[in-house]
């Protein structure tokens, strides 16, 4: 199962790779915008990880690094 | 969620046949100060610094640095007794602020247009912890720009030095965490990311403080020694009209101590002028307790594990929070950011039992100033 998924997301990236060019360089310049940013603010989002980190049992799911603690 | 891993392995196997392209790398020095305070007593005033140099044009090196200053009023572990420390929330006993933590990075960055490389160490030193770790990502772009994969790997190696003798049962704590994303353009205003974790730690990851009290037993706190979680997380963010956006944002996350949870998240940006963007958000999470927490005053002297922190138990939090930017104009290299936050917590018996309030409360705000020269 693992591996015919793994083939499977493989053929279907290899069929549609045309595709998945939507947006033309000319047609970007929204994404220079700040509030385009999936981090918008990053000392905010370096802070809010390190207290939910200490504040909730869960992890993850960020793409960033968070060293570790002692409050944790 | 092993579906979910062939998924990403798949993306990843086939990055080699795919087209790829450009980014660039700044140089800027930025100074914040950040706080946080909530009802259990904890105040924490957080200075950071921090200079990102390009060496050429492809390479960049950069520090930071954080400041914790850490004062909790009532410092007290969770029998109260004022002679032990670390609330929950962790602060060390000393004069003047409670603990004092430094915590500098060093980063080297590599970005060639198609690649980007970036790694580094992290140390942090408190009272009675320290902390050491590398890590390392590689994001490389696709199909014009319009794709991006990345896989980020840390590892952490963190040591115990409780301030009173105790002999723990292993006085480490490790980590490692692996990050597989994608970013996807999906039209010329919305982009979707997608992430998943992989987080194995091991040690003592308990707090060598606390411990539960009832009035047949007294035990130290004590979880297992050997945890494994993996998240995965779905982001996006839309342009809704020229001056305005919308991020949203889910995140599962599950482990082998039975926590699971979920997060939802969304926030709206919207620029007032082209010096100004002020925004608002929500944030909604909730958890199951861990296999090994009970009920408050039904622990066992024949129990192996024992806990008294509501993060074991099971909660909702939500919080909602207020950002703004100010740019003297378009292309000012200065930038100024302000947020405020306000969290909370559900009532939580393990909450009311330790630190006598009926939930946590908390606000923080973090203030940034950066220069881009």
């Amino acid at each position: 199962m693992k591996y015919t998924m793994i083939i499977v997301t493989m053929l279907i990236f290899s069929g549609c790779s045309s595709k998945l060019v939507r947006v033309m360089p000319y047609e970007k310049e929204n994404f220079a915008m700040t509030k385009m940013s999936l981090n918008p603010l990053a000392e905010r989002s370096e802070q809010e990880g390190h207290i939910l980190l200490i504040r909730e049992a869960s992890a993850g799911g960020d793409s960033s690094f968070q060293g570790g603690c002692g409050c944790r | 969620m092993s579906l979910i891993k062939s998924f990403f392995i798949g993306i990843m196997l086939f990055i080699p046949f795919l087209k790829s392209y450009a980014s660039g790398l700044k140089d800027t020095v930025s100074v914040g100060f950040n706080t946080y305070g909530d009802t259990n007593d904890v105040q924490v005033y957080s200075p950071t610094f921090s200079i990102m140099k390009t060496l050429s044009k492809h390479f960049l090196v950069g520090f930071k640095m954080r400041v914790d200053a850490i004062s909790s009023a009532s410092i007290r572990n969770a029998s109260g007794d004022k002679s032990l420390v670390d609330t929950v929330a962790g602060a060390s006993d000393k004069s003047g602020f409670d603990d004092i933590r430094f915590a500098p990075t060093f980063i080297v960055s590599y970005d060639d247009g198609e690649n980007s490389v970036s790694g580094g160490g992290y140390y942090s030193k408190e009272v009675d912890y320290t902390g050491k770790a590398i890590f390392l990502n590689y994001v490389r772009q696709l199909n014009q720009d319009n794709t991006a994969v990345g896989i980020g790997f840390s590892q952490s190696n963190d040591k115990w030095s409780p301030i009173f003798k105790r002999n723990l049962p292993k006085d480490y704590r490790n980590e490692q965490k692996i990050d597989l994303s994608v970013n996807q353009l999906l039209s010329p205003t919305a982009s979707i990311q997608f992430v998943y974790s992989y987080m194995n730690s091991t040690g003592f990851l308990s707090s060598p403080y606390h411990y539960v009290k009832q009035t047949d037993l007294a035990r130290f706190e004590n979880y297992k020694d050997t945890r494994m979680g993996q998240a995965f997380a779905i982001k996006g963010v839309n342009l809704l009209t020229p001056s305005t956006s919308i991020k949203y944002s889910y995140r599962y996350y599950k482990d082998d101590w039975d926590i699971s949870s979920h997060t939802i998240s969304t926030e709206v940006l919207h620029d007032i002028n082209k010096k100004i963007m002020i925004g608002a958000r929500v944030r909604y999470y909730t958890q199951t307790k861990a296999s090994f927490t009970k009920d408050i005053g039904t622990y066992k002297q024949s129990d192996t594990y024992f806990v008294t922190d509501y993060r074991m138990s099971a909660f909702n939090s939500y919080s909602f929070g207020v950002p703004i930017t100010y740019k003297p104009s378009v292309d000012s290299p200065y930038k100024f950011s302000f947020s405020m936050d306000y969290y909370q917590t559900s009532d939580n018996d393990y909450i009311k039992q330790w630190q006598k309030t009926d939930n946590l409360k908390a606000i923080y705000t973090s203030f940034s100033f950066e220069y881009e020269f």
